[in-house]
């Protein structure tokens, strides 16, 4: 059964249509992958099935209900969470700090600190859980949004540009992560441009481009689609 | 909870304080107890505002409503209609929850920044107060007079500075140790949160209007509670010190030197600021008028300049730094 469903959502932002029927379904287990153009409605996408922007219009269901006009934070509590592409930072708290506030979700206080030191530890982060996640590299940042996600225990993840800007060799631990995340029964739906990164990992892919689907399948079968070479493979493979 | 709550509970320092406290109604002459009272009295108020100005980041101008209402309000309940003060106590402490929660849902429901909350409590404080000078019940603009502290404890009565020494202390410990307690419980975590990325808060699970009512009730339901005490030390129930905004900006002024956020920063700036600001004025309050409000402020600006982030930082550092602390002495490198 889907465990995540889009029905023709649509987001309209004043006269910008960002997001235009936009249908598709996540099977428990999967790792879906979505790609599309810079501006194609991706974030807008996540933003619209975790309850920060409600789509104008369609429908998002998890688990077989309705969740359009649900708060994000009870939408976490329900095990659907998402990362940002934005990293976010916390000012005056240590990244062990966060990441405990994220495990309260669901553990009662000092099993919340020892689970994210715990989880801390799996992302790659070990040794820094008292610098502020403002000191941290990018690529710990990245790191950082990937263990706030897992200390709430999710079922199902959107995780938005979890590794851009890092380097090949960086993409290692968390591709290592999510790979472990899925074996123990976690959906994972990623925005990726590493395509090399989606590729490895995506179970099926869903394109977007200009805010409409444009193909849905396997990896193999997306980087034979036509529509999906013009829109999207074009200006890479020639760069 | 985690186990640094019950570790400072359970602090011999705590203790020893408050036995060597104990007996200094005895030992002080009335004008220094005074002084003593009146730190206590802002020790709890600024520890009680610390919960949402400090832990939250919400720079709240409303504390005085919630000191009023428990000031004015228990007076006016016992003078006008016989009610108990303890009962009172209750009642007003009742009542400043609600206008508290109600403050808070006003901030959640239309997305207030930062400016707009501090003018919207600075609205509301300023509204209480015009409430109560336009409102005989409430005393009207010439305050209320409590019947003699003839130490009835039934009766809400302490039995004059002593008594209200005790009291005191006892309240200042309590706000403190709240502190201490909701910076080691989930509450805590919530609340930083929400003060460094609201959003971001949200995001992992916080649920944003239930924490920031619960910092605002518990914030005002304490100096409600201060408020009824401090009005019955004082006897009169004037409105224009417990229901001015002027309170507020001290307690604001004495947690920020202290260090805001911090469980015992608003505690040590009270503690410092107000003996110093009561004995410049007692020296030098004649000598020229404003003069100890001029040297007042140099020192408040110093401080501030000195240590942005308060006064307990600045003391922890020393403090590590001491001849012989363990933690700091330099590595020894075999040559
Ligand atoms: N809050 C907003 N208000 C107005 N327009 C918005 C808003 N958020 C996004 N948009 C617009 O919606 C479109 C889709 O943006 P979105 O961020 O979803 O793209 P994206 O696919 O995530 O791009 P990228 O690959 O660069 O992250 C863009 O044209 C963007 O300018
Ligand atoms: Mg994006």
């Amino acid at each position: 059964m889907a465990l995540l469903e889009v029905e023709k959502v649509t987001k309209r932002f004043g006269g910008l249509v960002a997001l235009n029927d936009v249908s598709f379904s996540v099977a428990q287990g999967e790792i879906l992958g979505i790609i599309g153009p810079n501006g194609a409605g991706k974030t807008t996408l996540f933003s619209a099935i975790s309850g920060f922007a409600p789509p104008s219009s369609g429908d998002v269901r998890f688990d077989g209900t309705s969740i359009v006009g649900v708060l994000p934070d009870r939408l976490v509590r329900r095990g659907l969470i998402r990362s940002f592409q934005i990293v976010q930072t916390f000012a005056d708290m240590t990244t062990l700090d966060v990441v405990t506030t994220a495990a309260l979700t669901r553990r009662p206080i000092r099993e919340a600190i020892d689970y994210a030191a715990h989880v801390l530890g799996r992302v790659g982060l070990a040794g820094k859980e008292h610098l502020t996640p403002l000191t941290l590299s990018l690529q710990d940042k990245k790191l950082l949004e990937l263990a706030k996600c897992l200390a709430t225990d999710p079922r199902c993840i959107l995780l938005d540009e979890v590794m851009a800007g890092l380097t090949m060799a960086e993409t290692d631990k968390p591709i290592a992560v999510v790979r472990e995340l899925n074996r123990q029964g976690v959906t994972i739906v990623m925005v990726e441009h590493v395509m090399p990164v989606i590729m490895q990992l995506a179970t099926r892919m869903v394109v977007i481009n200009f805010g409409e689907k444009i193909a849905e399948g396997s990896p193999a079968d997306i980087v034979k689609d036509q529509h999906v070479i013009d829109a999207y493979f074009g200006e890479h493979l020639d760069a | 909870m985690r186990p640094e709550f019950y570790k400072v509970l359970a602090s011999p320092v705590l203790w020893g304080i408050l036995i060597l406290a104990a007996p200094l109604p005895f030992l002080l002459p009335s004008y220094y107890l005074h002084i003593v009272i009146l730190s206590l009295v802002y020790v709890a108020l600024a520890s009680s505002w610390n919960i949402v100005g400090g832990m939250a980041g919400q720079i709240s101008l409303a504390h005085s409503l919630f000191i009023g209402t428990g000031a004015m309000l228990s007076t006016a309940l016992l003078l006008k209609l016989g009610i108990n003060m303890w009962v009172g106590l209750l009642i007003s402490a009742a009542i400043s929850a609600m206008l508290a929660a109600m403050i808070a849902w006003i901030d959640y429901r239309f997305r207030l920044g930062h400016l707009s909350f501090v003018l919207i409590t600075l609205a509301f404080a300023e509204m209480g107060g015009l409430v109560v000078e336009g409102w005989d019940f409430l005393g009207g603009a010439s305050g209320l007079l409590l019947p003699r502290d003839t130490g009835h404890f039934l009766d809400f009565q302490f039995g004059g500075s002593h008594g209200a020494f005790w009291v005191m202390l006892l309240l200042a410990v309590v706000c403190v140790l709240v502190n201490v307690a909701i910076l080691n419980a989930p509450l805590g975590y919530y609340l930083r949160t929400i003060r460094d990325n609201e959003n971001a808060a949200r995001a992992i699970g916080v649920n944003v209007l239930r924490y920031k009512v619960a910092a605002m009730v518990i914030s005002a339901v304490l100096a409600s509670i201060v408020g009824t005490a401090y009005v019955r030390y004082l006897t009169f129930a004037d409105p224009y010190l417990l229901i001015s905004p002027v309170i507020t900006i001290e307690i604001v002024l004495f947690a920020t030197v202290g260090g805001l956020g911090s469980a015992f920063g608003p505690a040590l700036g009270a503690l410092l600021l107000v003996p110093l600001g009561e004995i410049l004025r007692g020296q030098l309050g004649g000598v020229l008028p404003g003069l100890h409000y001029f040297i007042y402020g140099i020192v408040v600006i110093a401080v501030i300049l000195i240590t942005p982030q308060g006064l307990l930082p600045l003391f922890e550092r020393l403090w590590k730094r001491r001849p012989g602390a363990a933690a700091t002495r330099p590595p020894t490198v075999a040559p």
